[in-house]
């Protein structure tokens, strides 16, 4: 595997003046662990599916400063009401159109990094954890403080454009105090002509805290998108995961959720579209460490043409977490004979008092259902229409913001027509 | 109105209709009765367009016009309506959206202004009461959690809804408790007029008492063994279908 334009750009970033000397050993660090293995293979177990040799053939570079806007770029099409919008361009931050809500304290990573490092565990880190750390922008962290209740929603907006092969990784920490609430959007869009975003996003939900998590990847469809979630969640925390999935041409989800205090929940939902060639797929640890926990997974594609997709979830239980209440769905439609979809679910139950279901469907479209509406004066362009957002809406049912989900539906209902 | 002739109908190399002919008039209603397997339903999915049949013969004529080559929405359209003996729950859609959707393309059809959500509210709320049913199975998704009578009632309010000129009520008694059939009934019973036709495929009299069928056509192993009024149910009844066997 050829790597050596990851070297080049490795030995660009060192010489970077914001390097300090806490973050350069664990940048080098990383970076030769990466190098060492390079990108994953289709042999590696859980990348089979994956293609990612884009990624050793396309000489993808640092972002530089030329790569910025010159003048503010144009954020209407994504409008969302009432939120507040922090806007990275390129990896570049766009502080003249950004804007952050109180209760929020905002830092680079970098300086989080320093002021927290040795709370920053990595956990079971793959090929991309490493590029992350060894290439990561200064990113952006939250600091919500114990209490706070931060009403408005904050969404990153990740605009990838232009004709360059532009890799960018940016860092992302959420840290929520006890009690505290926040509703977090991710929101990746532009039009690249060759664009590999390797973000990875640190949540540490303290106790009895709550966090709404929503990401949209609405890339164009010639990027690589590869997002890797860590998330640990102490006692009686809530997380709520939403993804919305049509854009990209490789967009690979990684979540991992330590269930590390008593009572902690989370629900992970996602919808997956796709046409053409796209390979859109998620791979999703769930680790119950400790009793009483309730997890639940609910994935769904819709895919059309050449298109594939992969569903990799396990829920770990371990030995002395007993009474966890875990799901597991999975369910797929196929909107052609060429789309292909790998589905698996896994439980890995180590206690002996739990409650743990999973399930996979994948098929196409209902042909009775397609009948029943058309019998009703339904043309076969609508009724399919119909069915497809009637197996897919449910999805949405976690998004207890308004405004984003209608902005979600909106896009799903362009994609459907 | 309806023409059908010399039907002949193939499911998976067997044969299930063998030589159907049929005229049904504006204005009439036509009960068609038999066992089952006997190829009642076969016949009102073929009429409404349903795909997986092969036809071997014959044709089916709609105001004078061939229909085979019509797709399920262009029939519908035209006024042709089947109620499902088993109606489908379609998880995710809304029942309202559903129905407010399926008048909208009609009214389109037909050249006349689309409804709004309040036009179409006011008159669904009529039909609704028309056939007794909660306006809360409008909120759910169409037919989940609907008992089997609940089912039906609202096939009957598609129909009221939808104003077709053929209606084709397949097994509609069945899973109705007396008091809801007689509901069932009232409703049909109140849509019949002299432009309008009906072909009512049951199994047993029981509906037939309540709504009165012009013509009782006995269908015994893909054939129409007995044509009669109304009295050759009543005959059915008392004596089964062994008599009519070959």
């Amino acid at each position: 595997m050829n790597l050596s334009n990851y070297r080049t750009e490795f030995d660009k970033i060192l010489n970077r003046d914001y390097i300090t000397d806490v973050v350069r050993p664990m940048r080098k660090d990383a970076f030769e662990n990466f190098f060492k293995t390079g990108f994953p293979t289709q042999k590696w177990e859980n990348w089979q599916y994956t293609n990612l040799s884009t990624l050793v053939t396309e000489p993808f570079r640092l972002s530089e400063i030329p790569d910025a806007p010159k003048f503010s770029p144009e954020i209407n099409p994504y409008e969302i009401e009432n939120i507040n919008t922090i806007v990275i361009y390129n990896g570049h931050y766009q502080k003249a159109i950004s804007t952050v809500p109180d209760g929020v304290q905002l830092l680079s990573s970098l300086d989080y990094f320093e002021k927290n490092s040795n709370e920053v565990e990595s956990l079971e880190d793959s090929p991309f954890d490493h590029l992350n750390t060894a290439f990561m922008d200064s990113g952006v962290s939250f600091v919500i403080s114990q209490d706070t209740n931060v009403k408005i929603p904050v969404r990153i907006l990740f605009i990838s454009n232009g004709e360059e092969s532009i890799m960018s990784n940016p860092r992302i920490y959420l840290d929520m105090g006890d009690s505290s609430s926040f509703t977090f959007i991710e929101h990746h869009v532009g039009d690249a002509a060759s664009f590999f975003q390797n973000a990875s996003f640190f949540a540490s939900i303290g106790v009895n805290a709550s966090l709404d998590h929503i990401r949209i990847q609405s890339n164009s469809t010639t990027t690589q998108n590869m997002g890797n979630l860590k998330i640990k969640q102490e006692t009686d925390s809530q997380y709520a995961f939403t993804q919305f999935t049509d854009g990209s041409k490789m967009g690979r989800t990684n979540i991992n959720v330590h269930l590390n205090g008593q009572g902690a929940n989370c629900a992970l939902n996602g919808l997956a579209l796709s046409h053409g060639k796209q390979h859109l797929s998620n791979y999703i640890i769930v680790e119950h460490k400790v009793p009483h926990c309730t997890s639940s997974q609910l994935f769904k594609s819709v895919l059309r043409e050449k298109s594939s997709g992969t569903f990799n979830g396990r829920t770990i239980v371990q030995k002395n977490a007993q009474k966890t209440d875990a799901s597991q769905s999975n369910k797929n439609l196929l909107l052609s004979k060429d789309a292909l979809m790998n589905s698996n679910p896994q439980l890995e139950i180590h206690a002996d008092d739990v409650r743990c279901t999973h399930g996979s469907t994948t098929g196409e479209l209902d042909a009775d259902s397609l009948f029943y509406l058309r019998s009703r004066g339904l043309d076969l362009r609508m009724a399919k229409s119909l069915l497809v957002r009637g197996f897919a809406t449910e999805c949405f049912d976690t998004i207890q913001n308004e405004k984003v989900r209608s902005f979600i539906m909106k896009r799903f209902n362009n994609w459907l027509n | 109105m309806l023409k059908i002739e010399n039907l002949h109908i193939d499911v998976e190399d067997k044969s299930i209709l063998k030589g159907i002919n049929l005229t049904i008039m504006p204005g009439e209603m036509h009960a068609i009765m038999g066992r089952n397997g006997s190829g009642k339903s076969t016949l009102a999915n073929v009429i409404a367009g349903k795909d997986g049949y092969g036809i071997i013969a014959g044709d089916i004529f709609y105001n004078g016009e061939s229909i085979l080559d019509w797709s399920p929405e262009d029939r519908a359209l035209s006024g042709i309506f089947m109620s499902f003996q088993y109606p489908v729950v379609i998880p995710g859609v809304n029942n309202t959206y559903f129905l407010k959707a399926a008048l909208n393309a009609k009214r389109k059809h037909n050249g006349e202004k689309e409804l709004d959500a309040a036009g179409f509210l006011k008159l669904i709320k009529e039909k609704l009461a028309e056939v007794d049913m909660d306006p809360k199975y409008l909120q759910r998704a169409v037919n989940q959690g609907f008992s089997g009578g609940e089912k039906k009632r609202n096939e009957i309010l598609q129909m009221l809804t939808l104003e077709p000129t053929l209606s084709i009520l397949d097994e509609t008694d069945s899973g109705l408790d007396i008091d809801a059939l007689k509901i069932v009934a009232a409703g049909v019973n109140k849509y019949r007029d002299a432009n309008r036709s009906f072909l009512v495929i049951t199994h047993y009299q029981r509906l037939l008492k309540y709504i009165e069928p012009d013509f009782v056509h006995v269908l015994i192993d893909g054939q129409i063994m007995k044509s009669g009024e109304k009295d050759l149910a009543l005959e059915l009844e008392e004596k089964g279908y062994r008599w009519l066997e070959a």
